[in-house]
């Protein structure tokens, strides 16, 4: 493995992100068309989706989108700033301080719906 | 101080494929990855290949992948890798030839189809073509580099796209695109903006990182996107 630093990390984790999004986007296009077949077939699919598994990919999928959002506007700022590319590293440890701030509330509500079984 | 150089060995004409071989070897902790790679070759097997010229840092031949990253061996101090375990492998993405010498043709061609030369077809004055001293320094940092390919072959694009021109060629690009006294941005665009041009690069720095002249690589890569995206062309 190339020991690269921040920089190669933070390409990687967006590269990944984005591609375990788009996925999720598919699957999620494909379960909405699902009712196409009817509201038997519809409704038997969301309530298979109710197991805690797809809960917890469901977070994941959000952990993933997290990331890839706040990142993305890093890329915006290197992108477009003519100061963004110094600091990129810093921008990098923002992402994570903005990442455990919004996500860590958002991922344990989540958690709670998963396993607690609110509606 | 006791050494082991781990070196990837490849023989085309014996190996299917490279592997590493050892050496136990003493060392001062000033010398340079390439007095220790001279001491293998030398002393213990005089089959080695690697490529070096100058020993100083300003041929660019040995680049190469050591202890996980890209430097140039003769700019690489045992004492600066911290560690009696010293690992060498050729650099990624070119194809390698015998042990450390990879075919640079690829890297080479990737520079001159960004016509690395000075463009401009007005009469050349009297004497000479003047430039401020700031329109000097706009491309100053591209100035210094060497052909090394230590960024080219650090970058995770590069190692998979295949048709990316890579950075030193941007670098190399940069130097006479921001120089006053060139007009052949035109000529230029094609290369720099096609599919294998500027906009392969995805800022994982591993470029910047590598680079021996502390070329703000990824910076100059971002301003040459900057100046095809608002049309300074
Ligand atoms: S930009 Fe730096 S790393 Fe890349 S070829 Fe030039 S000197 Fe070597
Ligand atoms: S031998 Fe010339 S740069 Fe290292």
């Amino acid at each position: 493995m190339y020991r690269g630093r921040e920089g190669q990390w933070a390409f990687y984790l967006h590269r990944i992100s984005g591609v375990a999004v788009l996925l999720f986007l598919m699957l999620h296009v494909l379960e909405m068309s699902s009712s196409m077949f009817g509201p038997e077939w519809f409704n038997a699919l969301l309530a298979f989706e109710r197991n805690p598994v797809f809960g917890l990919g469901l977070v994941l999928v959000a952990a993933l989108v997290l990331y890839h959002a706040l990142n993305g506007l890093r890329i915006i700022l290197m992108d477009f700033t003519s100061w963004g590319v110094r600091y990129q590293r810093q921008l990098w440890y923002g992402v994570w301080v903005l990442y455990v701030l919004i996500g860590f509330p958002m991922f344990f509500t989540m958690l709670g719906y998963v396993f607690g079984g609110g509606e | 101080m006791q050494v082991t150089l781990k070196i990837l060995r490849y023989n085309p004409e014996k190996d299917l494929r490279p592997h590493w071989e050892s050496y136990k070897l003493e060392a001062e902790p000033m010398d340079r990855v390439l007095d220790l790679l001279h001491k293998v070759k030398w002393e213990q097997d005089g089959t080695l290949a690697f490529r070096k010229s100058c020993g100083h840092g300003i041929c660019g031949s040995d680049a190469m992948l050591i202890n996980g990253r890209n430097r140039l061996a003769c700019k690489t101090l045992v004492r600066d890798l911290g560690t009696d375990v010293i690992e060498v492998e050729p650099i990624r993405g070119l194809p390698v030839e015998k042990d450390l010498v990879v075919d640079m043709e690829p890297f080479f061609k990737a520079y001159r189809a960004v016509k690395p030369w000075l463009i401009n077809d007005d009469p050349p004055p009297q004497r000479e073509r003047l430039q401020s001293p700031e329109e000097r320094a706009r491309f100053d940092e591209g100035t210094k580099c060497i052909l090394c390919a230590a960024c080219t072959t650090s970058c995770p694009v590069f190692w998979v796209n295949g048709t990316y021109i890579g950075p030193a060629a941007v670098v190399q690009a940069h130097r006479f695109i921001f120089d006053s006294r060139d007009q052949g941005a035109h000529e230029r665009f094609p290369v720099l903006g096609s599919t294998g041009g500027v906009w392969r690069c995805r800022t994982a720095y591993n470029c910047t990182e590598a680079c021996p002249r502390e070329i703000p690589v990824t910076q100059l890569i971002q301003e040459v996107k900057r100046a095809i995206m608002f049309g300074e062309f």
